[in-house]
């Protein structure tokens, strides 16, 4: 067989010859290269294969007349299919430009659709409730503005107003499942019976709670998720009517909801059972409010009147009970503002942040049009000058638009399903229905939407300049100072883009601000090296607080035994942990004082070595020792907040206070500990209090928080176990480390972060794309010009200093317009924002010195260029 | 609008002129490289073709594909009245230029 030509250079020449020249081009270059062969042998012809190749590189081929000479008659020109085609071959002449062009809108489109996907599943998509827009959460307004639950006797009352078509109340419950060999604790909620019908969901095997059920004592019926029913009891449809154990005794099931169940009002819940609430306890209180309430508004009633209505029904209330509401009044929370206003902030923050990128990429789409239109001009006005109507020049440019819209359509949602699954992962846990983000038909539309928009915005300024040189045709021709005039709209352009990086760039600059502060804030505890989880005893045999205590004991007992534990402690509560047990203190001799005066505080019931185990500073007085037990003297530690805002005077250590309600008794503070968060690094500090959990009385829910000296990691598998043979039966959760509690608390802002972090990376590299594309253009438009500088003796260095000076001016116009409009604008991100302002100093220097340092790499290959133009062959060009 | 033939111009119309009816691109490099000795690439020549093509000085057909191009058609060109004339008319202005210069050009 006879040798070939390089198969990389064929491949590069098909690619750059354009489409009509191809075929005779390429032949003929194969035709001698077989002659070359002949005379040169293998090497020589192959040499000379890739020279030629080369020149075709170097060569610049000049753009084909749009109408060619073998077009068929006049009247089918006139057709769309013909401006289709037409653009088609000319977008084809300037492959490289096109796939640019493409590309920088694909991106955009990409991203943008990515980001919708997500923000529309989370945002804007209606709960899947029947008319869910009736539905709303009912809280009582605290003096301070904040929303709180309510208590069952203003449910009741409520309810009875007849001010809602239905309501009902709801409560957390965590019970414990068992088949014999596995006890797993789920989340759960107790709901008065009538829930489901306010939701209008209808189970999907037997039905819902009666009226009967929700009292106490009938109220051991359940309703089961329809994953819990899958999972746990392998879908079996004969489950209704039948006993399970739950919390240790037997529960009837009553229903199975449907899989399009959404728990919405509490993520995760799995089990429900009746409220069954015992309005003769101590905590029925109508100041306990302890209960959440969500409720239908009546058919046609409005937002507004609803307010009204429950306006007041609350007043009617406050006049029969005028001690038990201190409040403000009532809030009704519409369900989808429920649901969203978690993660809204930072989701508009980053449809914002997308749009700005996407607009950004319509930016430079059209810059690089604008400069090739520039390049047209002459061809345009010969053409009008020929005869061409600008009908048919505009619905050939048209059509250009239209090619790059559909290309860029589709790589774009291409792009976007890449796009789509990065965001998910990147995403954090609380976003809701991210398990449902996909791109759809929904999100292809406003893809195409978007790339229809962005793509013919791109190409509509090109268009007008050419239409308008068409016209003017003859005068403008050849005149070079009106085309560097002409540049000053890519200016603009540029301009543009560069305030829009310098927003994006802001944007993350403050995120990264608020990330490092945020990360280096002291949370008062150790976090390394520590691992928490839920235990919780159930069943008839822990219903003695004996066995309770003996079960806590041996947990301790059996995990300080493990190797590698330093030590183990139990806890009501932990920072992070997502409980907020907070309790009124009331100090000795304030008699005087209303019990719904007292300030409250964070209340952990600990085990003796809880603050040693968390690595909590004693600042003064002692810790809880072994001997604090439930015989001995009561005791509490205060932390400082606690210590100074109660006793200003420094004197906290030996005075007594009553934690909770009149029965409790009085506690004496013998020591002062440091402040710790409890919700978060970004959260308020509150008062805290630690009582010995033997002192405050046992509690059948418990965190283990246990401090080892080997890598947490590996340790947690042997803890857990040792956990389970001393208390057989113990329900284990949400078991993490307090590293990955702390991760998990400052996932949003990282999140927000990385994104923005990746869009004003793009934003950078497209403004710079910009730049260099219109300084590389004007340096070669003054080559001229610059040859007679430099003939007439202008040092190098002056010719490259007036190029980066244009450079300059134009990032410096797109600074001063960029940093105008973040500092107008960083209300979008407040929310993300921790500890830095929008005009942070050094925010605003790394904004300005990251994009100047983007900028002079941008210039830098023009300037260099124009200070290397020989005046000798400038001049002899023209 | 008229600014003349560059010289490549004239010698690509002018080896169109010698080649007849077989001129393509390969002939026609050549064709320039036997007369003149100069080192032409391919690109050259097809740039200035597509060139007078554009000012409507050369008219254009596909031929027949051949083993030898890889099944790829030539397409071969020929000059227009048009181009004709405006060779004419560069040869005789340089025809003009050159008048009593041949001794000093050292031209036979």
């Amino acid at each position: 067989m006879s040798p070939r030509p390089p198969r990389l250079a064929l491949r590069l020449l098909s690619w750059r010859l354009p489409e009509p020249d191809r075929e005779y081009l390429i032949g003929d270059l194969l035709e001698a290269f077989h002659e070359r062969l002949a005379r040169d042998g293998t090497a020589g012809a192959r040499a000379w294969f890739w020279r030629e190749t080369f020149h075709v590189f170097t060569t610049r081929w000049p753009e084909a007349p749009v109408v060619s000479p073998d077009l068929p008659d006049e009247a089918s020109m006139n057709s769309f299919l013909h401006a289709l085609r037409a653009g088609l071959r000319s977008l084809n002449r300037v492959p490289a430009l096109t796939a640019l062009v493409v590309l920088t809108l694909a991106l955009g489109i990409g991203a943008t659709t990515s980001v919708y996907s997500v923000a529309r599943a989370a945002l804007f998509g209606a709960p899947p409730f029947p008319r869910s827009d009736q539905l709303a959460l009912v809280w009582e307004t605290e003096r301070n503005g904040g929303d709180s639950n309510v208590g069952y006797a203003t449910y009741e009352d409520m309810s009875r107003e007849g001010v809602f078509a239905s309501s009902a109340a709801m409560s957390y419950w965590t019970p414990t499942i068992s088949d014999g060999t596995e006890t797993t604790r789920l989340a759960g909620q107790r709901v008065t019976w009538r829930f489901f019908d306010v939701l209008g969901v209808k189970p999907m095997l037997g039905r819902g709670f009666l009226p009967e059920e929700d009292r106490q004592g009938a109220n051991r019926v359940v309703v089961l998720a329809h994953g819990l029913w899958s999972s746990r009891f392998g879908s079996d449809s004969t489950i209704v009517g039948r006993d399970i154990m739950v919390n240790g005794v037997a529960y009837r099931v009553a229903g199975v909801l449907p899989t399009t169940f959404e728990s919405l009002l509490a993520p995760g819940t799995e089990l429900w059972a009746p409220l069954g609430y015992d309005t003769s306890l101590e905590w029925a209180c109508r100041t306990c409010r302890h209960l959440r309430m969500v409720a239908r508004t009546r058919e046609g009633v409005t937002a507004g009147q609803a307010d009204q209505a429950v306006d007041a029904a609350y007043n009617r209330l406050k006049a029969t009970f005028p001690d038990q509401y201190a409040g403000a009044g009532m809030t009704l929370t519409p369900l989808h503002e429920f649901v969203v206003r978690g993660t809204r902030p930072a989701l508009l923050a980053l449809l914002a942040a997308v749009g700005l990128v996407a607009l950004i990429a319509c930016f430079n789409a059209a810059n690089l049009l604008l400069g090739r239109a520039l390049r047209r001009e002459a061809e345009f006005a010969v053409r009008v000058a020929l005869g061409a109507s600008n009908r048919r020049l505009a619905s050939i440019l048209v059509a250009e638009g239209l090619i790059i819209a559909i290309a860029a359509a589709t790589l774009g949602s291409l792009l976007a399903v890449v796009g789509v699954n990065v965001v998910v992962t990147l995403a954090p846990e609380g976003v809701p229905r991210l398990d449902q983000v996909h791109i759809d038909a929904t999100a292809l539309l406003f893809a195409g939407g978007v790339a229809l928009v962005t793509s013919l915005a791109a190409s509509v300024l090109p268009a007008i300049t050419l239409l308008r040189a068409g016209i003017q045709g003859g005068i403008r021709a050849g005149a070079r100072s009106l085309v560097s005039g002409r540049h000053r709209v890519r200016g603009m352009l540029v301009a543009g883009e560069v305030a829009l990086a310098v927003m994006l760039v802001s944007g993350a600059a403050l995120l990264l601000g608020s990330v490092n502060r945020l990360l280096a804030v002291d949370g008062g505890f150790a976090v390394q090296d520590r691992l928490t989880m839920e235990l919780s005893l159930s069943g008839p045999r822990f219903n003695d607080s004996g066995a309770v205590t003996q079960a806590w004991r041996s947990v301790i007992n059996a995990v300080e035994a493990v190797p590698g534990v330093s030590s183990a402690a139990l806890a009501s509560q932990v920072p992070l942990g997502g409980n907020v047990d907070m309790y009124g203190l009331h100090l000795e001799g304030q008699s005087g004082r209303s019990a719904a005066d007292d300030p409250y505080a964070l209340r952990y019931a600990v085990t003796p070595r809880y603050l040693e185990t968390m690595g909590v500073a004693l600042r003064s007085g002692r810790a809880l020792a072994k001997t604090d037990v439930a015989g001995s003297p009561p005791v509490v530690v205060l932390n400082e907040l606690a210590a100074t805002t109660l006793f200003p005077d420094g004197s906290a250590i030996g005075r007594r206070t009553r934690i909770g309600g009149g029965d409790r008794p009085t506690y004496t503070i013998v020591g002062i500990v440091a402040n710790t968060v409890h919700e978060g690094l970004d959260k308020r500090r509150d008062m805290q209090v630690y009582v010995p959990s033997d002192q405050w009385g046992e509690e059948s829910g418990m965190t283990l928080v246990v401090h080892t000296s080997t890598p947490v990691e590996s340790a947690t598998g042997t803890i857990s176990r040792a956990v389970r043979e001393a208390v057989p039966g113990v329900a284990i959760s949400k078991v993490a480390t307090l590293d990955r509690l702390m991760d998990l608390s400052t996932a949003d802002r990282r999140f927000a972060l990385a994104l923005f972090s990746g869009f004003a990376g793009v934003a950078l590299v497209l403004a710079a794309a910009g730049l260099f594309g219109v300084l590389s253009a004007t340096v070669v438009e003054r080559t001229r010009e610059i040859g007679v500088r430099t003939a007439l003796g202008a040092p190098r260095g002056r010719i490259l200093a007036m190029v980066v000076r244009q450079g300059m001016v134009l990032t410096g116009t797109g600074l001063a317009f960029g940093l105008f409009a973040t500092w107008g604008s960083t209300r979008v991100i407040a929310s993300l924002l921790f500890g830095v302002g929008a005009s942070d100093p050094v925010v605003l220097a790394v904004v300005a010195g990251s994009l100047v340092g983007v900028a002079l790499l941008a210039s830098a290959l023009p300037a260099w260029r124009a200070s290397r133009v020989d005046p000798v062959i400038a001049l002899r060009d023209s | 609008m008229n600014h003349g033939l560059g010289e490549f111009e004239q010698l690509v119309l002018l080896a169109l002129l010698r080649l007849g009816a077989d001129a393509y691109g390969v002939a026609i490099r050549d064709e320039i490289e036997q007369q003149t000795g100069r080192d032409v690439n391919l690109s050259a020549v097809y740039t200035t073709l597509l060139r007078l093509e554009d000012k409507g000085l050369v008219a254009t057909r596909l031929g027949d594909p051949t083993p030898q191009r890889g099944g790829r058609r030539k397409k071969y060109y020929r000059p227009l009245a048009a181009g004709r004339r405006e060779l004419a008319t560069s040869l005789q202005a340089l025809r003009s230029m050159t008048r009593g210069l041949t001794p000093g050009l050292e031209l036979p």
